[in-house]
């Protein structure tokens, strides 16, 4: 067995002195340390536990009969389940109490033990994280329905929930699974989305079910606190530094209104911790591959972590985080000389098909289920491209729903830049300027650009260019792949037209043209080929919507182009319209979106063309998922968002370390109540420090360790190490990604790394014990150390007190008392002025 | 083995002469071609005459590579009345072959720098050709060299520390010595050198600060070394390396601004007080009163780097624009319509010339009304959206003959001023709080639309802390206080000096990941009849990038052997370990100067790439001569004593005669000529991208 895995072990119970020798002791024989170790994993858990093996025969009878530990969890129901592993932690609802109940559950997995029957019964009720859980919950769902309005993000939260009780599609750049987790709570009480979110403050009406959509992040930002506990645990930190950073975020006022309204991270976080937790528990089960709580651990660990990523993309760093870990521990175990190639190619394989199988998995069933409930046309639907919006109820499906398939000669189309911007190929009555700014000169043509309204500008006529009139002829004449056409603009009844002529803001493309005449030498080139990108899909027809072209110019062989460059004045601002010899390339790609056939001069005949014409179907077209989802992905990833900047409330990832400005959340119209999100100052600082503090104490020691003086004895030098590698560096991912970030950011980007701030803080808490009691054996100073501790805690407890009401929102302040929270002038908190 | 033979120091001089030879040969051919200011010339070219007449301006880089062309131009006698306005105007007449050929000479030690630095790492003469020979024959490098630009001046001080840093090392056994001091010193010097050229060359401080510490741990980990020599080390590498570069890069900054006194274009980007040091600026020598008294006239200046000056003038805000009052803008020059009055809030100044009156000066947390003097209106903001940035308030000019209304009070804070300390001229940084709303007068970079004569926007911004709040007083009109003379507030160096460095806005060209793999050149000089294209040579760079990734392939195989305890007997080992350490350097080297540009979302140019192409380049030849070498060991005996010449004959031979091939797009192109349409270039053409 490895040495440095062992360790970890040991370190695992770094309260329990004697037994850890009593394990090294024990190295020799495989089967005694295996005992020896279940046993030490038994005593950790101070508030008793009953941890049965459930596993493979043959380690089980050297399992050593649990111990009774004494009696002092809080009454709590033990739910037992027969295909449990040991060490999940069964979160039971704390609603009935019974301790006889807990007491025969023992007895029976006493008696399992005894007997080995088929059935195995795991139970394992700890009751620090009941505890935990139960406190937090309770903080967090105190008043929960108040304030009875849109608290910041719920605005946007709350009308994406809405949205999927009514089928509106929406486009959100962030991924849908926390969203449906509100949504499904929303639906469950009974919200039909009838709820207008305008703004920030609007007063929720009475059918909102507020508390309920409230509850989901209330909840899953409480189980964050048994999560932590056990993740300090497993990463051989004492219980009580465990409870410790669970109290420190319990009574953390930014973490409390993260999790209180309807907001992300309370989700997010939750399930990236336990994704980390499933992956270090994972570690415990080294000895034993591909046992059923191997795979528990690994499976759980992915599906935890994927669902961090569905909530957020952000996740991905925390997912990052976990597979890190896993690697390392793969790395030292390519060192063990045990394992054969064979086997650790194995090990390899299982892990690697875990981590692709279930996160992928995961993910396309979350937007599957996101795309199988949005099937209706909504507010965002512009984004997308025609074809997905045709597919959507009611959007363009009822504008095209009458308009023919099939491009023929005379048809009136107007044509869609397909990805990117949305804008429409469009032409007025307005030419290039003479010459332009720095001096060059243009054709003086009719301007060709590409509008992002809709416009009766946008009308072209498709023309062959071997007829004259410009109307649907009997029988139809199909326009299909590689034919030469015509574009000729409705209004001006000018073809689009390109020649050797630097376009305006793109001096190395051709510039493109409605032609006129004006009888110099300049001769109109206006042929295009039509290249259909999916000619497959209709048999070479060029058809509205669904086909994707591109116009390649005859004369300079080059494809019509949305430069993504705007125009200046004279071009009213709109963008600009080039050809470009660079064929392959995304802005080349058009689509027709309207489309009728006909334009004659008399109404009635175009009427009987239409009346003529093949029709589209009135329901929404099909389009895959796969198609679907590649679309929208795609969108999500590449979408620029318009940055907001200037948000007055917004932050630098420099003066989160500080806490220099928090957001308001809320205010309330008539009086100074407010939600404003602030951090527990105390606990704040204090994690800057420890970071701080670990950083320079690790310098400290590994200078000193260089010169072979080994200050810790190796156990605590790898926990040291340990804590820094997962808290330090998990803080540090979740952190700097932030500088490179050309966004808006607020304060609560920082929380997913201000978590293992705090778990650090609790590890240098502990570490600073460590030192005064060991190392210097000071016992008197660590008495007085912990006493230090505990004024700390209650000063957190106090300064969480002063600014609940900031943080509930419930309570109306006077001016003054809002002054008196102001502690830094860079907190602008909110007074309305009589 | 037999081919390895040649280490002696006759073959090793052989060998690097004849290097150097081919270096000069290829490069000083065609110098003077084309005749015209090509691509960057145009800045640089001018920013040498500007050295040359003295005149002021500002530009994002520091100033060591323009201060060389300026004096390369002025020791081969050009004086400095080019305008190189664009590119493509002839130079008919003007000496600007010095320049040319100076800067190329910078350009051409790139080779023989490649050639040492590859032999002190692996002491492999083979390895040291290769690595050498892919520099010599790159023909984006030769282009890049070429001509009047930072680019091979940088190249000159980014190999030239690496070298030092090398040479360095070598003398690690005879340390405290006077080469040992020489190298050090040579490393600093040439440090400083790069990073007073563009700041891109910080990588390679970074480069050089990583293997220092590197080499320092080793030092301080070996217990035979007490700690005070552990601690002489580290002090004289901390003189070298860290004190001696910058008291270089200030030295060089200290030249720049004494060089540099008169007015020039530059000044608008510098704040009040600087500009009051530069000879023919209206500021130079201007006189003031120190203290702002209520009933002064000022021009309040955006205290930003840029900002420009408060102002109005009678054009109203359109319609749909907030309410239809007055515009207020910032405007970048100087205008009378910049002219402000201030007011207490609550009563008309009094005269200027009364005497009788007692002076009052305006005090931090002062509530004061600002009256545009022009057009007698208020600055006024109120709860409506700003034109462009719709989330800030809107400022406008309201009431008549200094008769407004409630909202037109402003709350004057100075900057980390202490209440009620008496405002002053240029010195203090001001906030302008309006009373009633609470938002703080702001300027910035955008631009209002044509109603608004493209002036920049100004709003009242409801984050009071954001930097762009905060504006000086620069002229301040008071006849009865009295006038100080600017110089007691001039900046000294120190403050001139931090204030020179400043961003600039950059275009976006192309993508950091689009360089290594040559997917686009970048004309050079496109005049018909001359075209020159910037384009890496593409079997070299395609060739790194397949050798990188067998390194990254070759490093993973011996980690893992070594994780897995494999046996490996003591020669192999040793070279191994050299050849795989010096690639790790090569490659942290080649990671730093490219890694770092995804993380800029701007000023990206595909000439980025060089710096990082050239530890690629060695990286390269490394890794050639390793597989070339472990290659007959592998092949049938027979075989084994012709495998390695032929590898070398195949690779020298590929590379001179592909670089015959491509060097007419560095030599330049004659597309006006008749055989032009045959030319063999077209043939190379590769890529679709490939513009030429």
């Amino acid at each position: 067995m490895d040495v440095g895995v062992r360790n970890r072990k040991n370190k695992a119970s770094p309260k329990s002195g004697k037994k850890t020798k009593a394990a090294e002791g024990g190295q020799t024989h495989p089967a005694d340390t295996d005992a020896l170790k279940r046993s030490i994993e038994k005593l950790q858990h101070l508030n008793e536990n009953i941890n049965r093996d459930s596993g493979d025969g043959e380690s089980a009878p050297d399992t050593p009969p649990p111990e009774t530990a004494p009696d002092s969890s809080p009454p709590s129901t033990p739910t037992t389940s027969p295909d449990d592993f040991p060490d999940k932690k069964v979160q039971s609802s704390p609603k009935a109490t019974r301790s006889s109940q807990q007491k025969k559950a023992r007895n029976s997995a006493k008696a399992s033990q005894d007997t080995q029957p088929p059935l195995k019964l795991s139970l394992h009720v700890d009751g620090m994280s009941v505890t935990l859980f139960v406190v937090s919950f309770l903080t967090r769902i105190w008043r929960l329905d108040s304030p009875r309005g849109i608290v910041f993000d719920e605005l946007h939260y709350g009308k994406y929930a809405g949205l999927y009780m009514q089928n509106t599609f929406f486009f959100d750049s962030q991924p849908p699974l926390g969203k449906q987790l509100i949504a499904f709570a929303a639906y469950l009480a009974g919200f039909d989305g009838g709820f207008k979110f305008e703004r920030i403050g609007t007063p929720y009406d009475a059918m909102v079910p507020v508390a309920a959509m409230r509850m989901v992040p209330a909840f899953f930002g409480s189980l964050l606190m048994p999560t932590v506990y056990n993740l300090m645990v497993e990463l051989g930190l004492s219980h009580y530094t465990g409870a410790l950073a669970a109290f420190l975020m319990i009574f953390d006022n930014a973490l409390l209104a993260q999790s209180r309204y309807i907001l992300m991270e309370g989700i997010l976080l939750f399930f990236g911790l336990f994704g980390l937790l499933c992956i270090l528990k994972f570690r415990r089960f080294y000895s034993r591959p591909y046992s059923l709580p191997w795979f528990g651990c690994l499976i759980l660990g992915a599906a935890s972590l994927t669902a961090c990523v569905c909530v957020r993309y952000f996740g991905i760093f925390t997912m990052l985080l976990g597979i890190g870990i896993l690697v390392r521990d793969f790395w030292e175990m390519v060192g063990d000389r045990m394992l054969s190639e064979r086997q650790l190619l194995g090990h390899l394989v299982t892990r690697a098909v875990i981590f692709t199988t279930i996160p992928v998995a995961l993910y396309l069933s979350c937007f599957y289920v996101h795309l199988t409930l949005l099937y209706k046309a909504g507010p965002n639907d512009n984004i997308m491209t025609s074809a997905f919006q045709a597919s959507l109820e009611g959007g363009l499906a009822s504008i095209i729903s009458n308009q023919p398939v099939k491009v023929v000669h005379g048809s009136q189309i107007t044509l869609r830049h397909t990805h990117g911007r949305t804008c429409w190929l469009h032409s007025h009555d307005a030419v290039y300027p003479v010459k332009y700014a720095d001096n060059r000169g243009s054709s003086h043509q009719q301007q060709v650009t590409c509008y992002s309204y809709k416009d009766v500008n946008n009308w072209w006529i498709v023309k062959k260019p071997e007829k004259e009139e410009m109307v649907v002829t009997e029988p139809h004449e199909p326009i299909r792949h590689g034919d030469v056409i015509q574009l000729v603009h409705g209004l001006s009844s000018r073809a689009l037209n390109a020649h050797d002529v630097a376009a305006p803001m793109s001096p190395h493309n051709q510039e493109v043209a409605a032609y006129i005449d004006y009888n110099v030498s300049m001769p109109a080139q206006t042929f295009w080929y039509v290249d259909l990108l999916n000619a497959d899909a209709t048999e070479g027809n060029w058809h509205a919507v669904e086909s994707q072209i591109r116009l390649i110019h005859v004369n300079s062989s080059q494809a019509l182009k949305f430069s993504g460059r705007q125009l200046p004045d004279w071009g009213f601002r709109q963008h600009e319209i080039v050809t470009d010899k660079i064929i392959d390339q995304e802005d080349t790609i058009w689509n027709v979106e309207e489309h009728r056939y006909g334009k004659t001069e008399d109404k009635k005949e175009r009427e009987k063309d239409l009346l003529r014409s093949e029709m589209i179907p009135l329901e929404r077209r099909n389009l895959t998922y796969w198609s679907k989802l590649y679309e929208l992905q795609y969108k999500m990833l590449f979408n620029n968002q318009e940055n907001v900047a200037g948000h007055m409330y917004a932050s630098e990832p420099l003066d989160w370390l500080f806490l220099k400005r928090g957001v308001a959340y809320w205010i309330s119209a008539n009086s100074n109540a407010q939600v404003h999100f602030l951090g527990n100052i105390v606990v704040w600082l204090s994690g800057t420090v420890a970071l701080l503090g670990y950083v320079a104490l690790f310098v400290v020691y590994l200078l000193r360790r260089q010169r072979s003086c080994y200050d810790l004895p190796e156990s605590a030098w790898n926990k040291f190490c340990t804590v820094g590698e997962i808290l330090g560096i998990g803080y540090a991912v979740h952190y700097f990604p932030y500088f490179l970030v050309d966004r808006t950011l607020f304060l609560h980007h920082y929380m997913p790394a201000y978590v293992f701030k705090i778990c650090l803080l609790a590890a240098m808490v502990e570490h600073g014990h460590y030192l005064l009691s060991e190392y210097l054996r000071a016992p008197r100073l660590a008495r007085a150390y912990l006493t230090g501790v505990g004024l700390w805690a209650a000063s957190i407890l106090y300064v969480f007190w002063f600014f609940s009401p900031v943080t509930y929102g419930t309570r109306d302040l006077t001016a003054n008392e809002v002054m008196s929270l102001a502690w830094r002038d860079t907190w602008d908190l909110i007074i309305h002025k009589q | 083995m037999k081919y390895r033979q040649c280490d002696s120091p006759a073959v090793w001089w052989a060998v690097f002469g004849a290097v150097c030879l081919l270096t000069a040969a290829t490069r000083f051919y065609n110098v003077g071609q084309p005749e015209h200011v090509v691509w960057d010339e145009t800045h640089f070219g001018k920013f040498g005459s500007w050295y040359i007449n003295r005149t002021f301006f500002f530009d994002v880089h520091p100033p060591l590579g323009k201060m060389l062309i300026g004096a390369f131009g002025y020791l081969t006698g050009y004086d400095g009345t080019f305008p190189f306005v664009k590119p493509g105007d002839s130079y008919e007449g003007v000496s600007y072959i010095g320049m040319r050929v100076c800067c190329t000479a910078m350009g051409a030690c790139l080779v023989p720098f490649a050639f040492i630095i590859v032999w002190e790492m692996t002491l492999s003469l083979p390895a040291a050709t290769f690595a050498s020979s892919l520099i010599l024959f790159d023909i984006g490098l030769l282009t890049l060299t070429q001509y009047i630009l930072l680019d091979p001046i940088l190249l000159f001080f980014i190999m030239g520390s690496v070298v030092g840093m090398v040479k360095f090392h070598a003398q690690r056994e005879r340390a405290f010595s006077g080469s040992w001091w020489g190298w050090l010193a040579f490393t600093g010097f040439m440090l400083s050198g790069s990073v007073s050229t563009k700041f891109v060359g910080l990588f390679v401080v970074v480069f050089v600060g990583l293997h220092t510490i590197a080499t320092l741990w080793d030092l301080y980990g070996d217990l035979r070394n007490p700690l005070s020599l552990v601690a002489k080390h580290f002090l004289s590498r901390a003189l070298g390396l860290i004190l001696l570069p910058i008291i270089l890069y200030c030295a060089y900054f200290y030249i720049h601004l004494t060089i540099l006194c008169k007015s020039g274009n530059g000044d608008g980007f510098y704040s009040s007080a600087f500009q009051s040091q530069l000879e023919g600026n209206s500021l130079y020598n201007a006189s003031m009163p120190l203290e702002l008294a209520y009933g002064a006239e000022i021009t309040l200046k955006n205290a930003r780097t840029g900002g420009g000056y408060l102002h109005s003038h009678i054009h109203l805000y359109p319609e749909g624009v907030g309410a239809r009052q007055q515009q207020i803008t910032t405007y970048s020059h100087k205008d009378f319509n910049n002219k402000w009055l201030v007011k207490k809030w609550n009563e008309e100044p009094a005269d200027w010339e009364d005497e009788d009156e007692p002076i009052e000066l305006v005090k931090n947390g002062d509530l004061v009304r600002l009256e545009h003097v022009p057009t007698g209106r208020n600055l006024h903001s109120h709860r409506e959206a700003a034109p462009v940035t719709k989330r800030h308030h809107q400022v406008t000019g309201y009431g008549e003959n200094g008769e407004g209304d409630v909202n037109d009070v402003w709350r004057v804070e100075v900057e980390g001023g202490a209440e009620g300390v008496p405002v002053k001229t240029v010195v203090h940084r001001l906030r302008l709080v309006h009373y009633l709303v609470g938002c703080a007068l702001m300027s910035h970079n955008k631009q209002l639309p044509k109603w608004g004569y493209e002036q920049m926007e100004v709003t009242c911004n409801p984050n009071v802390h954001d930097p762009n709040n905060l504006w000086n007083v620069e002229d301040n009109q008071f006849p009865r206080l009295p006038n100080s003379s600017f110089e007691i507030y001039a900046p000294n160096f120190i403050e001139k000096f931090i204030e020179s460095h400043t961003p600039k806005e950059g275009e976006i060209t192309s993508q950091p990941w689009q360089w290594p793999i040559n997917f686009k050149g970048q004309w050079f000089s496109a005049i018909d009849g001359f075209k020159v294209y910037l384009l890496g040579h593409p079997l070299i760079w395609w060739g790194n990038l397949v050798v990188l990734a067998a390194f990254v392939v070759v490093y993973c195989r011996h980690s893992y052997a070594r994780q897995r305890g494999a046996p490996i007997d003591a020669a192999t080992k040793a070279r191994r370990d050299r050849t795989l350490g010096a690639c790790g350097w090569l490659a942290l080297a080649w990671a730093l100067h490219y890694l770092p540009f995804y993380a800029m979302g701007r000023i990206l140019y595909f000439h980025h790439y060089f710096p990082a192409l050239l530890f690629s380049s060695m990286l390269t030849g490394v890794i050639l001569d390793y597989l070339f070498e472990s290659l007959p060991g592998l092949v049938p005996r027979y075989l084994a004593t012709t495998v390695y010449p032929t590898l070398t004959g195949l690779f020298y031979s590929t590379l001179a005669y592909s670089f015959y091939l491509f060097s007419p797009l560095a030599y330049g192109m004659h597309n006006l000529e008749p055989d032009w349409e045959n030319h063999t270039i077209h043939k190379m053409r590769w890529l679709d991208t490939w513009e030429f």
